[in-house]
């Protein structure tokens, strides 16, 4: 008798699905992949385990750690179950659909699996949903992107978006050429990220005075889009580094253009989960729950004989579920022991959930009450049981 | 969902000693909290401030971190050491506070200091507060930690036999010193932070904004 207890004990961060927040899960990925499809984004679908060097390869390497490992009996060799889809949809569009008419536009929706959670978000395994956008330099495709994301949203009934736009490559740029010791860029590296000004000033001996000012300024600037680009402006650039400011200034613009009610931030020093992007990088939040909705930004799809620009997003289902209502259960018709399979059919078209009794029953009412019905059909009507609508 | 409670920002206070540096900032910064906060018999845990939109609730250092990272606290001070072993990607510590000032720091006895050479350990045992800080110090130096956690009264641990070494706050060293100790690395320097949620700052960022910027004013003030 003790067994059962043992048998439904999980792996950490491993959890069943239920009534109704299963269906309800289901439903929202799908219309979501559904909206993506509306703006021509195609649907792929990348198998779960891959070869690990394919899956982990060049900017695959910023997760390799987060994947589980198995070695393929077949071949010998070692494969990786996805952590991530975003490179498995890059790999699909520079090998099978490399002659595919550029830009490429993907979609996709699956479930990933992670060596390990965080404390905040234990889940090991989440459903992702996402589009890649390859092959497009411009800004226009990142503003797509993020609109899109934000349109899908809110096709779901999420409200209060903000959406917080980073640069991780540009605090490499002002640091480059500096000799740093290891040492210096690990304090440094926890001192941005922790947006922690007194912890940039106190290596200001190692960085110099104008790369102090510069960091400084840009922790200076994290905030909302607008006053942060202005104060961004002011830096002093190299051409590189002023060449990617033009463009997240240039999605600002966008954004703020097509979606003037957005909440819209800047956070120019942000690295932490973007460690294969190549530019402007977002971040979606929405008011009511703790933790990102969805990442994305711009990264090099392909391998080194040939890179191309991509941007891209995944949303984060567990987390996107969270900033929607609580599931409902579909109310369902109870059917009577009996009932002819065409008028039960008839229901079913009409769109009726029915629930048929397999056995005759006494009390018809009762029975649709235990089994959780909201209606019971009864001489060919549907009638809704009381105190229960 | 309850939209009062969701739009209330709550700010989290460190309890015990600290908390007499960390007041005069919070009110330089604007924020008075009811009178019940400066009432020792009172048992409440979360006050009303001067601003409709804002509660205080004082809860143990460790815990700010839990509350802020967790975003059940939007706003919150703690001991930069808290938040290096907390190590929470969900906490920024955008403004330092230039109060609580120590250091964190290797500590052993005075023989053992007298002849030791840290350049040849391998692996060490540690009694300690801060576990996660212990074993990342010593890693970067390719050293092997093994760490006893302990809540307090770390100066016992060499005393007693549990562990040769400790690593602890140090603020004037004379704790150390009266226990016969000798600090012999310091790992960082220590100061107070404000800490945010990232989410509260990415979605309120107006507001969140508003208060960072009226802590760092606080803070400019003490110190002109």
């Amino acid at each position: 008798m003790n067994e059962l207890p043992d048998k439904a004990l999980l792996p950490a961060g491993m959890q069943d699905g239920l009534p109704p927040e299963a269906a309800n899960e289901a439903r929202a990925a799908q219309t979501l992949v559904s909206q993506f499809d509306a703006w021509g984004y195609a649907r792929v679908k990348p198998p779960l385990l891959e070869f690990e060097e394919n899956l982990l390869f060049g900017t695959g390497q910023a997760v390799a750690e987060q994947a589980f490992r198995v070695q393929d009996p077949v071949s010998q060799r070692m494969m990786a179950l996805r952590p991530d889809m975003t490179l498995q949809v890059a790999r699909i569009a520079h090998s099978r659909m490399s002659h595919s008419p550029r830009p490429l536009r993907l979609a996709y929706s699956g479930q990933v699996v992670r060596v390990k959670g965080s404390q905040l978000r234990p889940e090991r395994q989440i459903g992702q949903v996402g589009a890649e956008l390859i092959g497009a330099t411009g800004a226009g495709a990142d503003v797509e992107v993020i609109l899109m994301a934000v349109e899908a949203l809110e096709s779901l009934g999420v409200t209060g978006l903000s959406i917080d736009l980073g640069l991780p490559t540009l605090s490499p740029a002002v640091i480059a050429g500096l000799a740093l010791k290891p040492q210096v860029l690990r304090s440094l590296k926890t001192a941005l990220e922790r947006k922690d000004a007194a912890g940039v000033s106190a290596l200001s001996d190692a960085l110099g005075a104008g790369a102090t000012a510069a960091l400084l300024a840009m922790l200076n600037a994290v905030g909302p889009a607008k006053a942060a680009m202005n104060k961004l402006m002011n830096l002093k650039l190299t051409p590189d580094a002023n060449a990617q400011r033009t463009h997240l200034a240039q999605v600002v613009d966008g954004l703020l253009a097509a979606r003037p009610d957005l909440t819209l931030t800047l956070d120019p020093v942000e690295r932490r989960g973007f460690e294969y992007h190549t530019g402007v990088t977002f971040a979606l939040f929405a008011r009511t729950v703790m933790g990102e909705l969805g990442r994305g930004g711009r990264y090099e799809a392909g391998n080194n004989g040939h890179r191309e620009p991509a941007t891209g997003l995944t949303l984060f289902m567990d987390m996107v579920m969270q900033a929607l209502p609580a599931a409902v259960a579909t109310p369902s018709v109870f059917l009577p022991f009996g009932t002819p399979p065409q008028a039960a059919k008839k229901l079913r078209t009409e769109g009726w959930r029915t629930v048929q009794a397999l056995e005759q029953t006494s009390d018809a009412e009762a029975e649709a009450r235990r089994l959780g019905c909201v209606h019971v059909l009864e001489g060919g009507t549907v009638r809704t049981l009381k105190n229960n609508a | 969902m309850d939209t009062t409670q969701n739009d209330k920002l709550v700010l989290a206070l460190p309890k015990g000693r600290i908390l007499e540096e960390v007041m005069p900032i919070v009110r330089r910064a604007g924020i008075e909290p009811e009178a019940d906060f400066d009432n020792p018999k009172s048992r409440k845990l979360a006050f009303s401030t001067n601003h409709a939109n804002i509660d205080i609730i004082r809860v143990r250092s460790f815990d700010v971190a839990t509350f802020v990272a967790f975003g059940a606290a939007h706003l919150g001070i703690a001991g930069a050491d808290v938040l290096m072993e907390f190590d929470n990607p969900e906490i920024y510590a955008p403004v330092d506070l230039k109060i609580g000032y120590c250091r964190m720091s290797v500590a052993e006895s005075k023989e053992l200091g007298d002849e030791d050479d840290p350049s040849t350990w391998s692996h060490v045992r540690v009694a300690t507060k801060y576990p996660e800080i212990t074993k990342k110090h010593f890693a970067s130096r390719g050293v092997q930690a093994e760490c006893i956690k302990l809540n307090g009264a770390m100066e016992l641990a060499p005393l007693l036999g549990l562990s040769k070494r400790i690593v602890d706050l140090v603020s004037t060293g004379a704790t150390l010193k009266a226990n016969g100790l000798v600090e012999v690395e310091v790992i960082a320097e220590i100061t107070s932070r404000l800490a945010v949620n990232r989410t509260a700052w990415k979605t309120r960022p107006d507001e969140i904004g508003h208060w960072i910027e009226r802590f760092r004013e606080a803070v400019d003030a003490k110190a002109s």
